[in-house]
């Protein structure tokens, strides 16, 4: 059994990240923790591995236990062996090329024979369902392949509990289903799991127990009901409205590999699409190319009346904008308030009024009060809030957004659903690239599902959803895999 | 490749380049992957030529790249010497860039981190080689990501003053810095909790093996050297004579 005793962290030394937390796990046993963005949940991970307080810094006190045996004391090297952490994104956590290397990686540390390790290898990589990908290069994995070759190096160490940070943030829904039964499997093989993330629908199912943490303590509570966002009836919409993003026949290939095929699109003023799909479908290439970032190798983009290739970069940025996927590859200045008028300096707007339109902008995104502060130092969320401010501020029209909603608290989703819709009623366009459902249905007046590059569905959210359902995407309309 | 350092001749490293891409051939690594790079690499080094002829100004006067027209030039004076200066220096950068690409393209860094770990270089050093490489891809992405957003927000690269190219240096090298760092963070977690660094020998699943040809390479390259440093002490009059 693991277990924390009486543990309590803080960073700095006066708030307290977790407070006197008692928590058991069986072997065995999947448990999903859940909590808000900043409520201590990867704090806790990382006190389970020994990281707190080896090798991160702050006021630590309590113990963690295995069978009755105090490990806080232990090196980290030695508490991997019995916990091992899989964090939030698998990209970062992989130190080799090969895959079968990526697997060995940890049995070699332990000086284990070759003989065994090709054994642990190939056992690992069963076990999470991707024995083809032994001698794959890991730069080339998709999302979902590396965070499974990621569990297959951790479970390669043997460790008898296993804890992932936020494992559905880089999985498309049949990713999470996938997930879901490779860890249906680890417990069988009776280690127990940590399953902490955001996205309760995502682990529900087969967790034998969910628990919440909030003010540094783990609660027991069902917390359904207080994700919602504020049920809101999408607008009617009439098909009548004037075109103003139309898309003809594009093509788009990164070398030899295509991404784009055939895409033939109409946005007429006011619409707000969902743009949904496996990953790797060519959603995020396709914003790239309706933004006019990226150059189709053949087809026509037309704003209005005008062909996309006939306006210079600043134009089309006062026109059209994009938010990327990864908060920290589109934050340039070294203050909240200085990337908040970036637009504005690059545009040769500046003037009295869009500067106190920034100031009320950065209100809304509850940030005002951080306007000195450097963005790079932000949580994720107010990031991603700082993002979306910064790139609206000269009213544009189409508003493209890649996977807005991954790691958003409530808050952070009721600000970019408010922005959506304030670009929409005032005849904008809004492209949200989402895995959620719920989102689409609710507030999307009509839903566009790629696959393998090409549009495969195109209508209104209901009939979309119903459609998916017939086809053999039936994960897309449950999963949710993002809240 | 050292040997050339050592005794630079134009004509043996002509040879030399001849070499290598008949290895690129046999190893049958297409020189065509990498073309935008491969382009930038010959412009460089053609550049390099054309400067070294523009500043050498002594030997023999061969003729002037702006010839006489009235009372206007000559100007720049082409001569043999210069001629020969910048072609020994370009086939030398080419032959050295030419050669790392075959190597980087046809050695396993994994194999390479454990003959290193062989030849008792602790480990620590040799899988930062492996990192490097592996994290290199990545880096180049999000390079790609990051001057997409910048286009994406109206800022357009601009050179015309020394404070607009920092500028533009700080926001391309801000958000891949932060990023970077990032990274390290969620990877020395990743490798210090599957125990690297557990005990100062690690096993390999994967080992490189020596073999013959590798012992006659060796011995050739070495050959090779000795025959350069000769050169360079003008021990070997008669060669040296027909290379330069």
């Amino acid at each position: 059994m693991l277990e924390a005793r009486n543990l309590t962290f803080s960073y700095d030394g006066t708030t307290l990240v977790l407070d006197s937390l008692d928590f058991q796990v069986k072997r065995g046993e999947i448990v999903v923790i859940t909590g808000s963005t900043g409520s201590g949940k990867s704090t806790l991970a990382k006190c389970f591995t020994g990281f707190i307080p080896h090798s991160i810094q702050g006021d630590f006190s309590g113990s963690v236990f295995i069978d009755d045996i105090d490990i806080s004391e232990l090196p980290i090297a030695e508490i991997a062996r019995q916990v091992a952490l899989v964090q939030q994104d698998p990209e970062s956590q992989i130190c080799t090329l090969q895959a079968s290397d990526e697997v060995a990686f940890g049995p070699e540390n332990y000086s284990t024979e070759a003989k065994e390790i090709s054994i642990l290898v190939d056992s690992s990589l069963k076990s999470v369902d991707s024995e083809h990908l032994y001698d794959r290069a890991t730069f080339e994995l998709s999302g979902g392949e590396k965070q499974r070759l990621i569990i297959a190096s951790m479970t390669a160490c043997k460790p008898d509990f296993l804890i992932l940070d936020e494992p559905s943030s880089s999985l498309d829904p049949r990713g999470v289903i996938r997930l879901r039964q490779i860890l249906k499997d680890l417990q069988n093989q009776n280690i127990g799991v940590i399953v902490i993330e955001h996205n309760l629908s995502a682990f529900q199912s087969i967790a034998d127990r969910v628990l919440t943490l909030s003010d540094g303590k783990i609660q027991t509570v069902d917390t359904r009901s207080s994700q919602e966002l504020t049920q809101i009836t999408p607008r009617k919409f009439e098909d009548t409205e004037p075109l103003l993003l139309t898309a003809k026949n594009l093509e788009f290939s990164y070398g030899d590999r295509k991404v784009i095929n055939n895409v033939t699109m109409g946005i007429r003023k006011g619409e707000i699409i969902g743009l949904m799909g496996d990953n790797g479908s060519g959603k995020t290439t396709l914003l790239g190319i309706l933004g006019g970032l990226l150059t189709p190798d053949s087809g026509t983009i037309q704003l209005k009346d005008t062909p996309l290739g006939k306006l210079n970069a600043k134009e089309i940025a006062q026109e059209i904008v994009m938010v990327f996927q990864n908060p920290n590859h589109q934050i340039f200045e070294k203050t909240v308030w200085n990337e908040q008028i970036l637009m504005l300096k690059a545009l040769d707007l500046v003037s009295f009024d869009t500067l106190q339109q920034c100031e009320s902008a950065l209100g809304k995104a509850g940030i005002k009060e951080l306007k000195d502060r450097n963005p790079f130092s932000l949580s994720h969320g107010q990031k991603r809030r700082l993002n979306v401010s910064s790139v609206i501020i000269h009213n544009p029209e189409v508003l493209l957004l890649d996977e807005p909603f991954i790691g958003q608290d409530k808050e952070g989703r009721e600000f970019i659903r408010e922005t959506v819709l304030e670009i929409t009623e005032r005849g904008g366009i809004a492209l949200i690239v989402t895995h959620d459902p719920d989102f689409v249905s609710r507030h999307c007046n009509r839903v566009i599902f790629m696959e393998k590059g090409a549009i495969l569905l195109d209508g209104l959210p209901s009939s979309v959803l119903e459609r998916l359902k017939t086809i053999n995407y039936k994960e897309y309309t449950d999963v949710g895999a993002q809240p | 490749m050292v040997g050339i350092i050592v005794y630079p001749s134009w004509k043996l490293s002509i040879v030399l380049l001849f070499i290598v891409f008949i290895e690129f051939r046999v190893a049958k690594v297409s020189i065509r992957l990498t073309k935008g790079r491969t382009k930038f690499i010959v412009i460089f080094s053609v550049l390099l030529l054309l400067v070294q002829v523009l500043v050498t100004t002594n030997g023999v006067l061969l003729g002037f790249i702006i010839p006489q027209i009235g009372g206007f030039g000559p100007l720049f004076p082409i001569t043999d010497f210069g001629l020969v200066r910048g072609l020994a220096i370009s086939s030398r950068f080419l032959l050295l860039v030419f050669s790392s690409m075959l190597f980087v393209s046809v050695t396993d860094p994994t194999l390479l981190a454990h003959s290193l770990t062989r030849l008792r270089i602790p480990y620590r050093y040799s899988f930062s080689l492996v990192i490097a490489l592996r994290f290199l891809p990545l880096f180049d992405l999000e390079n790609h990501t990051v001057r997409m957003a910048q286009k994406s927000r109206g800022i357009t690269a601009e050179v015309t003053s020394l404070s607009k190219i920092i500028r533009t240096v700080q926001y391309t090298f801000f958000p891949l810095l932060v990023s970077a760092l990032s990274r390290v963070d969620s990877l020395s977690m990743s490798m210090d909790g599957r125990g690297f660094g557990y005990s100062a020998d690690r096993s390999y699943l994967r080992k490189s093996s020596w073999s013959v040809s590798d012992t006659i390479v060796t011995a050739l390259t070495i050959c090779f050297l000795v025959v350069c440093l000769f050169l360079a002490a003008g021990y070997l009059p008669e060669i040296s004579s027909f290379l330069t």
